[in-house]
């Protein structure tokens, strides 16, 4: 559905030059700065995928999804979207596709949510008939019905994310990107957008591709996970190998019956290194272990020693601790 | 696209816009009065001058007049379609360039609607001086009724030839984002210019208006002809060229700058 | 001293710009030398009264310099934006007196443009025309006080247009209706004594004359500087016209919960 090969975008600005005249002399420099924002990143998604896209801040990702939109021309390399280049063909490459970008709008900020919806639909050419079937299936999933004549400057913000994801879809594309869609909104709404996306790629098949800070969204909507820093790709593939890949320690929670005796000696035993204890209650032992090293049966095995085990009980990683540790290493 | 569709999808924005702003119609009214009247006491300042003086380099006030109306009225038609070319700043430096080109259309046709201007005003203060010069001019014998239709076509030449010059300079936003000083440049100090007999500025400044911008085939070089009977009525023909010539270079100027354009943040 | 503070960051915060005000300048620039090239074209064919042609060239030549400091200032010294935004209120709260801090505000601001905008433009003019320079060094002085009441009056009249936004979103037809009354009754482009009688006696009997005409007769050595009275009168009319709009807005903010 997607293909990116060797992407390479390069931005120049203009050196500001400091000093007396500065202004005028940086009017007429030639001098550049030259900023690489995604050097070389190739990847390929395929129909049905629902792929999330992270990394820090000023790593490349919107700067890839302008590329993949046909809103910027990379410096090199090729982007193919639904077999079509979104650069020499834009306008058929951008039919197949919806946008939706969390900071800014794409609806008529002055005009009632229902009239955006006319004029999309002239814009994409969808007849009356689909357009008013997709809004009343969009209307019930997303609530639209609540702020139909409002006019879109007066929306509150989840408001507006719900009207503009539904925006995108009207013209049902089979590919939908996604430039940090739960930005700045309340718990509620996220979820509510959330469940919307998701019926639209296990219900529908749509491929989604989202760009995120919030970590539930992955881990709740993806099932995939890029993960670019600097400009370049430095993960791809599914949320628990990455959290594997990492080795972040996974703490277990283990509630004894009866009394229990953590062996004094512990350090100095075989498997010190395999997992450590880190705090003691009445009945109940918290120790982390990193699972790469060592798997859960080894460690009821040996914890089973110290007493009888009540429950047992294991949280994952944080993911976006997962995330920090990865792109810090 | 196809062409019907986009025209079905212009006269709904066309439609919305005027609702919109119908809603306050006397504010809508009052405004566009206003509008006139000021702009009116701009040509009421060199009209009393010429009325006190005669003429201007053996240009009469109602010559004036006509030059100074049809450049409002060419202004007029390029701005009430194209008010966002001219505003196209805006679109780079919020970034909001970025949803125009997610559209299934060209990019100029989707930045187009995004804004369709009623300038009631203009159209009236350009209007009233076009009848006045135009009827003074025909009640002393100097032109025919033949003059309105061409007056009509050359006011259609000149929005091409203002348009183009806007849509080059708005091109050049792509590499240098801000590009409010160099309008006041191209556009409204060219335009100003050319409200008066290009025959009064020096050799290099006339040949400027004509050949850099070429804000002189708008209405000075035309109205030799119209008014005048100088030159020939292939000035007519040389003044749709001039404007298709324009309007092809600006077209190709804008699709090459698109490539360059570079969205902001991150 | 914080009314030199507020002026000295208004003048700063537009030297990162002056590059670009440049290109601006030169746009300007070019709507002067239009008009004198019109007065120039009439030249040839008629007397042009006391002035004679150099005489308007220079009457042209300094207006348009002056306009930046008298004339082109801040669109109702900010004050429409400010109450867009909500800013007025906090702006009200300030243990300042409004007006002082508008005023202050663009004093700054007027610095500005006569270092980068007005000197400038009437340099560049000054070669292209080789314009002449009054003989008396009285003139300057006299000069100097005109465009400064000038540069006052401008100031107050912003005011009173900008405070008007606090009642009606159209203010800026009062701005753009300024705009039109600087064209034709401050002798913008043509020198007052040959608007037609009604239009004339209607000028001396505004502000406007003050703002271009009078300081450029003066400067010219056409005027008298006995007319420099009448700025004087005008900018005291003007500051009671301010205190009293003021204390009406406070009220009117105070009314409307800010």
């Amino acid at each position: 559905m997607i293909e990116a090969r060797n992407l390479y975008k390069e931005f120049k600005t203009p050196v500001v030059r400091e000093g007396r005249f500065s202004g005028i002399r940086t009017l007429f420099s030639r001098e550049y700065r030259h900023k690489e924002a995604v050097c070389g990143i190739s990847f390929q998604v395929e129909r049905g995928e629902s792929v999330g896209y992270i990394g820090p801040n000023g790593a490349g990702k919107s700067t890839t999804i302008k590329m993949l939109t046909g809103i910027l021309h990379p410096t090199s390399g090729e982007v193919s979207v639904g077999g079509l280049n979104p650069h020499k063909d834009r306008r058929k490459a951008v039919r197949q596709l919806g946008v939706v970008f969390g900071q800014r709008s794409q609806l008529w900020w002055d005009l009632p949510v229902k009239d955006s919806y006319d004029i999309l639909a002239q814009m994409y050419d969808v007849s009356p008939a689909d357009k008013n079937q997709r809004l009343n299936q969009f209307a019930e999933l997303l609530d639209l019905n609540e702020f139909w004549e409002t006019p879109v400057r007066k929306l509150s913000l989840g408001q507006r994310m719900r009207a503009d994801i539904a925006a995108a879809m009207l013209h049902d594309p089979e590919l939908l990107f996604l430039d940090e869609p739960t930005i700045g909104l309340d718990v509620h709404a996220k979820v509510n957008i959330r469940q919307f996306l998701r019926t639209l790629n296990q219900d529908f098949g749509k491929t989604i591709l989202l760009t995120t800070h919030d970590m539930d969204d992955i881990e709740q909507l993806c099932n995939r996970v890029m993960v670019i820093d600097h400009g370049q790709l430095t993960y791809d593939g599914t949320i628990p190998s990455l959290r594997e890949m990492i080795g972040l320690p996974t703490s277990i929670r283990i509630k004894f019956r009866g009394a229990y005796h953590v062996p004094e000696d512990l350090d100095r035993r075989a498997h010190s290194h395999l997992f450590r204890v880190t705090g003691m209650e009445d009945d109940t032992v918290m120790i982390e272990a990193n699972r790469t090293e060592v798997s859960t049966m080894e460690i009821i095995r040996i914890v089973g020693t110290w007493g009888e085990i009540d429950d047992i009980a294991m949280e994952e990683p944080e993911f976006e601790e997962v995330i920090r540790s990865y792109s810090a290493s | 696209m196809k062409l019907k569709s986009w025209l079905t999808l212009y006269r709904l924005l066309i439609r919305t816009s005027i609702r919109s702003r119908m809603q306050y119609k006397f504010n809508f009214l009052l405004a566009a009065v206003l509008a006139a009247l000021i702009q009116i006491s701009e040509f009421l300042m060199v009209a009393i001058v010429l009325h006190k003086f005669g003429a201007i380099q053996g240009w009469s006030i109602y010559e004036v007049g006509y030059l100074f109306a049809v450049m409002t009225l060419s202004k007029t038609l390029y701005r009430t379609f194209a008010d966002e070319v001219h505003h196209l700043e805006k679109y780079l430096v919020s970034g909001d360039f970025d949803q125009l080109l997610t559209r299934p259309m060209p990019v100029l046709l989707a930045l187009m609607p995004q804004n369709f201007r009623i300038m009631l005003g203009e159209v009236l203060q350009g209007g009233f001086i076009l009848c006045w010069s135009l009827g003074g001019m025909m009640k002393g014998g100097q032109v025919s009724w033949t003059a309105v239709p061409s007056t009509l076509f050359i006011i259609g030449t000149g929005a091409v030839i203002l348009f183009s010059i806007g849509l080059a300079t708005a091109t050049i936003g792509f590499w240098t984002t801000r590009i409010g000083e160099l309008q006041t440049f191209t556009e409204d100090a060219a335009r100003t210019a050319a409200q008066y007999p290009l025959s009064i500025y020096p050799k290099w400044m006339s040949s400027l208006l004509l050949i850099v911008i070429p804000v002189g085939f708008v209405n000075y070089i035309p109205s030799l002809y119209i008014l005048r009977g100088e030159l020939g009525a292939w000035v007519l023909a040389a003044s749709a060229g001039v404007a298709i010539v324009c309007l092809a270079a600006s077209l190709r100027f804008w699709r090459f700058g698109i490539t360059k354009y570079q969205s902001t943040g991150s | 001293m914080l009314y030199f503070t507020l002026a000295s960051k208004a003048y700063a915060r537009n030297l990162q710009y002056r590059g670009a005000h440049m290109v601006h300048n030169l746009a300007s620039a070019m709507f002067g030398f239009m008009y004198a090239c019109i007065w120039i074209g009439l030249g040839r064919d008629h007397p042009l009264g006391e002035y004679g042609t150099q005489g308007m060239v220079g009457y042209i030549g300094f207006t348009q310099a002056a306009l930046w400091i008298t004339s082109f200032i801040s669109n109702g010294l900010g004050i429409p934006q400010a109450v867009r935004t909500g800013q007025i209120s906090l702006d009200l709260m300030r243990p300042v007196h409004l007006f002082s801090h508008m005023a202050a505000r663009e004093c700054g601001q007027i610095a500005y443009q006569l270092l980068y905008k007005s000197i400038p433009i009437y340099l560049l003019y000054f070669f292209v025309f080789s314009l002449q320079t009054p003989q008396h060094g009285i003139t300057y002085l006299h000069t100097a006080a005109g465009l400064s009441g000038a540069a006052y009056l401008s100031i107050c009249l912003n005011y009173l247009i900008g405070v008007s936004a606090l009642w009606t979103t159209e203010s800026s037809w009062l701005y753009w209706g300024n705009h039109a009354l600087i064209n034709l009754l401050a002798g913008f482009f043509i020198p007052l004594e040959w608007l037609p009688g009604p239009l004339e006696s209607l000028a001396w009997m505004s502000p406007y004359p003050y703002l271009l005409y009078v300081p450029t007769t003066v400067y010219l050595g056409y005027g008298n500087a006995f007319w420099l009275w009448g700025t004087l009168f005008w900018c005291a009319l003007l500051t009671v016209l301010c205190l009293l709009a003021t204390k009406v807005v406070r009220r009117k903010v105070e009314v409307q919960g800010g």
